[in-house]
């Protein structure tokens, strides 16, 4: 099989989310000598962001999105490891979490969905999250990017405590940070200092990359 | 019927399970559900023609949900589980009546049925923010509660409090206070004392929950709470807690999300349709919720405001088309919950969107009367929360209207088909929430609100009521006694 047979099984395997089969595919790739780079950027993330793109149009849902994650996740764990360190390369990683006191997640689901579908390495703390939680694992992970969602008024302001708390530990420039969700706006993210805001995931993603100096596809 | 110490121990010690794998299964389950009742939606040319057989096929396929799943408990990461003799009985035993507030104030919040000839219930208030920089809020709901019609008046949470932000317990506890408070003294300054007051929750933690409770100045045994259910089917420890608490104290339940999201983890259409009919007996059955906001599956989209809906690029066809499946879906679930349960349901359903960029405007009024009209012969009570008191009177005054004309469920096609036409290019049916004005501009969304009334005289506005006898007119042309 061609360099690009492999690579287009690996963008299959995403599109059909099948987790075995990107898996053993990507096994396959790497014994028979394909790039683990190449095979990660136009395999799997052309097949995530294909599915991302078809979900922001309503023809598959978040499940869909979900399990195709899952395969890309499969496939990456047997890729990256394969990738010399001397490379470079390394995954844009964003730390997502609901604050604390916040129950709802869906918003933060759909973001972190839509971030795996752009190729990021998502770390997902899920709700309710203290800030020393969130700043914890992104030193552990060595993140790029917070991002700090809140779904009700009287939990936003966890999301500029943890902005002091990174300013007060001198993190500040570390990590860049990204708030959302229903009542958060761009003004109030402006004034607590924040780097990035979304509306909706798909804007999420675009202020990640733009955070990031990422171009964006198409 | 189940007990809520029985719900508590299935809490604690039914099946363990992965969140994801929950929200993964419920997508099966949804998408088997869909294939064994027949459920496949068509497409939007079936606007809001809702087959009967196929709504009762729906509440089928909600009570094969939860017999087949329960409801996730994200607290304990537990499944709580049902059999059907306990749902087909929560079903049968959700109360038709609700008696709320107390003495004079006192009203009957009634079930009501498709073409249903009683007068349909209403709360109004906020479901949403106040702002310390607005008017005192007990000014604004003296308003609400001057509308005589309003049988329930529910309230706001707050980003501040006496200039303090308000999160964290101690600040959210003394929050909820405020709020009871405040709108207590609101219903007393409009002459209702007694008036059925609704807590908005500051936060959802238990202790938050429960804070307002006083007898006297607080939250009263005859007011009420909003307790609601979590996407995808989930429920949690603290509002379980706060149920128990409640259904003791005596104050009644509301849920305020019974709704599901289209393209999430239940699916397309279908799935949305199944799990909003299937949260409004779970709302019941777990938290006891006897009054809830029913029926409209919504769009995992961006929420704006009208103004930027009707600003986004898209054709008319298209955005009449988006908001469709949410229109028939919403039918669907209003009819499959009168036909086979007890549930007293609110909704507020639009059938052309709540359109008109402005709040006093002719093509926002008649957009609005649509809106009355279908809920009013659906069976549906009217929600009314973010709306001023002249909005409610004249909800009151069309719903009216269209029961003594006997509108019945085949002449709204007619009526909505009409109503659209005259609105056409003015309204943008589909996904959005006018609070998220509220979070960017206080003082912007109030004037929302004095657009159609003048809270200082306490009176609707001139452009308000002028725009507001076209409609009188247009609508008696239709069929109703308005003038």
């Amino acid at each position: 099989m061609s360099k690009e047979g492999y690579i287009e099984r690996l963008r299959q395997a995403v599109l059909n989310y099948d987790e075995e089969a990107a898996k053993e595919s990507a096994e396959e790739a790497l014994k028979a000598g394909v790039d683990p780079v190449e095979a990660i950027e136009r395999g799997l993330a052309a097949g995530i962001r294909e599915v991302g793109e078809k979900f922001h149009r309503g023809e598959v849902f978040l499940p869909h999105v979900v399990l195709a994650a899952d395969a890309m996740t499969a496939a990456t764990g047997v890729l990256e490891p394969a990738i010399p360190k001397d490379r470079g390369f390394k995954r844009v990683t964003i730390v997502l979490g609901t604050v604390e006191g916040d129950i709802h997640d869906i918003g933060k689901n759909v973001v972190a969905m839509m971030m795996k579908a752009a190729g990021f390495n998502v770390q997902d703390l899920g709700k309710d999250v203290k800030i020393d939680v969130f700043i914890e694992k992104a030193k552990e992970v060595n993140a790029d990017i917070i991002g700090v969602s809140s779904l009700m008024t009287t939990t936003m302001p966890y999301q500029r405590e943890l902005i002091r708390e990174l300013e007060r530990l001198g993190l500040r420039e570390r990590f860049k940070v990204m708030v959302g969700g229903g009542p958060v706006t761009r003004e109030w993210a402006e004034n607590i200092g924040a780097d990035g805001y979304g509306r909706d995931a798909k804007e999420a993603v675009e202020s990640a990359k733009q955070l990031l100096g990422i171009k964006s596809e198409g | 019927m189940i007990s809520l110490l029985e719900v508590a121990e299935r809490a604690r010690s039914g099946p363990k399970m992965d969140e994801k794998k929950w929200n993964l299964s419920l997508f099966r389950k949804m998408q088997e559900l869909t294939k064994e009742h027949d459920l496949v939606y068509s497409g939007p040319e079936l606007f809001f023609d809702v087959d009967d057989s196929y709504c009762d096929a729906a509440f089928q396929a909600a009570v094969d949900f939860l017999v087949d799943m329960g409801v996730y408990c994200v607290t304990s990461n537990r499944v709580i589980q049902f059999t059907e003799d306990e749902v087909r009985e929560a079903a049968r035993e959700a109360p038709k009546e609700a008696i709320v507030g107390e003495g004079r104030d006192v009203r009957v919040i009634r079930k009501r049925e498709v073409e249903d000839r009683k007068p349909v219930s209403i709360i109004t208030g906020g479901h949403c923010p106040w702002f310390e920089d607005l008017m005192p809020l007990p000014l604004f709901v003296k308003s609400l509660a001057g509308a005589g019609r309003a049988d329930i008046v529910e309230g706001f949470n707050f980003i501040k409090v006496d200039g303090r932000d308000v999160y964290d317990l101690p600040m959210a506890a003394y929050a909820a206070k405020r709020e009871l408070a405040w709108m207590r003294e609101g219903v007393q300054k409009a002459g209702r004392p007694g008036m059925a007051i609704t807590y908005y929750p500051i936060l959802t933690e238990a202790s938050t929950l429960i804070a307002p409770i006083d007898p006297v100045s607080g939250l009263r045994r005859t007011d009420g709470i909003l307790l609601s259910t979590l996407p995808d089917m989930k429920v949690e420890y603290d509002l379980l807690t706060a149920a128990i608490v409640y259904e003791e104290y005596g104050s009644f339940k509301q849920n305020g999300g019974a709704f599901a999201y289209i393209g999430g983890f239940c699916g397309g259409v279908e799935g949305a349709i199944i799990e909003t009919i299937a949260k409004a007996l779970a709302a019941w059955m777990v938290y006891r919720d006897v009054i809830q906001y029913s029926g409209e599956p919504t769009r995992l989209s961006v929420w704006t405001t009208i103004e930027e809906r009707m600003k986004m690029e898209k054709t008319k066809v298209e955005a009449a088309q988006e908001g469709l499946p949410i229109v028939w879906s919403a039918f669907t679930v209003h009819n499959a919950l009168c036909r086979n349960s007890n549930i007293i349901r609110f909704g507020l359903l639009s059938p052309i969107g709540l359109g008109g960029l402005e709040t006093d405007s002719e093509e926002r009024l008649l957009a609005n009367s649509v809106a009355y009209i279908a809920n009013t012969v659906l069976g549906a009570n009217l929600g009314l929360v973010r709306w001023t008191a002249a909005e409610i009177e004249f909800a009151a005054e069309v719903s009216d209207a269209t029961i003594k004309a006997g509108i019945k469920r085949e002449d709204i096609r007619d009526i909505v088909q009409k109503a659209y036409e005259r609105v056409r290019g003015k309204v943008a049916p589909g996904v959005y929430d006018e609070r998220m004005l509220a979070y960017r501009d206080s003082q912007a969304w109030f004037g929302t609100f004095q657009r159609c009334y003048d809270f200082v005289r306490q009176r609707p506005t001139k452009s308000y009521l002028e725009n507001r006898e076209k409609v009188r007119k247009y609508l008696t042309d239709l069929g109703l006694e308005l003038i």
